[in-house]
């Protein structure tokens, strides 16, 4: 049986970085749908260079850990005279790191839209930039919300990377407590089930507006 | 105010328009007629850039469209454009598909751009549609709608691309009777169509395309009377008696 008093003798440091957690994956969840939105237009837009830029960050970022970005700033940029501290560096990062996923999604999302809505925009006198935000990322969001609820789990869930550089989330709390009470299953159990309160209603609510808008269809 | 001259254009190795030379002026309702692939949509989708000639030149009121100092949405503000899908905008009402781009291109005020547009939803005949989504409403109803998007912009010139092909034949009609009263008003109209009493009864002038080339520029009466050229006698009697 869990033993409890894990968690009442520890519930300030549990609720710090519960705190931290949610607080992370909020500003990361916000910053990479922005970031990624733009680097998917980036990625589809028709000025060349654009293109290469988008398609070499998402390919750069997706495919190195995390961590090393991570540590990169957090340990690299002092070096340049720029001090980040754990909570900083490890949100950057995160923001860095998922918008590599989040500008796929979002990329196939606006090519499923049908070019024909591009090219009544655009026949109608819209800019490039007025048919991206009117017409077609309106239609592209219902596409692309169940993957975009995916990679934000994934997104909560690397948060717990962070502890590595003292950003002082839920899993940086529970290696705390584990090496002061020397309790290790207890510990790490209680902290799964914070991230699960983080993260089922991420999911049911990713389930019930696919469903939402598959009706809507 | 459209002028082609000397106008190629190339997909590749193959070419779809071969030395299109074609002047058609205010007021004028040309139609155009063709077989499948004939380049008759690519001629049309040309002259607001959906497409580029390759070679030659094409004016729209003195403007080159494919000089690059053209600013082609200016461009496309005078040319209004109305498609065989119809590609209203699936997630803005009726209303809001028709005041987007006066309110966005043009600069209008919100109110304002409401007022035009309810006044052209009068006039393709339902005004009562104005909060409906595409999806709530028939064929016809949004292809009407798409013709009053058009409108809304006050364009110097309406372009169709087939706008009757993909109706149930029962909605044709309404969205046809449209197109004769904004004939009958004086706008200047291009129209890749299959629709021959339209064009006997509309159109100032037929232009029937084979493999990209233009081969009868005529008036409907002499054209339906007698074509000159072969192909365009085989291809009304095809079309005429089936």
């Amino acid at each position: 049986m869990l033993d409890f008093t894990i968690l009442t003798n520890n519930w300030d440091m549990y609720v710090e970085g519960f705190k931290n957690t949610l607080l992370t994956s909020l500003l990361a969840l916000i910053g990479s749908f922005l970031f990624g939105t733009l680097l998917a237009v980036f990625r589809i837009a028709p000025i060349k260079s654009l293109n290469w830029i988008g398609t070499i960050y998402v390919e750069f970022f997706r495919n190195i850990p995390l961590l090393i970005i991570a540590f990169t700033l957090y340990a690299g940029f002092p070096t340049l005279g720029i001090e980040l501290d754990g909570f900083q560096a490890g949100t950057i990062a995160l923001i860095i790191y998922t918008s590599a996923f989040i500008s796929e999604a979002v990329r196939a999302g606006i090519l499923s839209v049908h070019k024909g809505q591009t090219e009544a925009a655009r026949s109608s006198g819209l800019t490039y930039i007025e048919t991206m935000r009117y017409v077609v990322l309106p239609q592209a969001i219902k596409i692309v919300i169940p993957p975009l609820g995916n990679q934000f789990i994934n997104l909560v869930k690397n948060s717990s990377i962070l502890s590595v550089i003292a950003a002082g989330e839920l899993m940086y709390q529970a290696d705390l407590i584990s090496a002061r009470t020397y309790v290790v299953f207890d510990v790490y159990i209680i902290v799964a089930l914070f991230y699960l309160v983080i993260t089922l209603p991420l999911s049911y609510g990713v389930n019930y507006l696919e469903k939402r808008l598959a009706k809507s269809n | 105010m459209i002028e082609f001259k000397h106008a190629n254009k190339y997909f590749g190795d193959f070419q779809v328009l071969k030395d299109i030379n074609l002047t058609i002026n205010k007021g004028e309702v040309v139609v155009i007629i063709g077989p499948s692939g004939s380049g008759k949509s690519t001629l049309l989708r040309c002259i607001n850039r959906l497409e580029t000639i390759s070679e030659g030149s094409l004016t729209v009121n003195g403007i080159e469209v494919n000089n690059k100092n053209t600013d082609v949405n200016k461009l496309r503000r005078e040319i209004g454009m109305v498609f065989q899908h119809f590609y209203l905008y699936p997630h803005k009402t009726v209303l809001d598909n028709i005041t987007l781009a006066p309110i966005k291109a043009l600069g209008k005020s919100k109110e304002e751009a409401q007022k035009i547009a309810h006044a052209y939803l009068k006039k393709v005949g339902i005004p009562d549609k104005a909060n409906s989504f595409p999806s709530q409403i028939s064929g016809g109803q949004q292809q009407r709608v798409a013709i009053a998007r058009g409108l809304a912009m006050h364009p110097e010139v309406m372009l169709f691309d087939e706008p009757t092909s993909a109706l149930d034949p029962e909605m044709i009609g309404e969205v046809l009777d449209v197109m004769k009263s904004l004939a009958k008003e004086g706008m200047t109209m291009v129209v890749v169509t299959h629709e021959m009493g339209f064009a006997r009864e509309v159109a100032d002038r037929i232009i029937f395309i084979d493999k990209g080339q233009i081969l009868e520029d005529a008036d409907p009466a002499e054209f339906y009377k007698a074509p000159k050229e072969e192909r365009a006698k085989l291809f009304l009697s095809r079309i005429l008696n089936h």
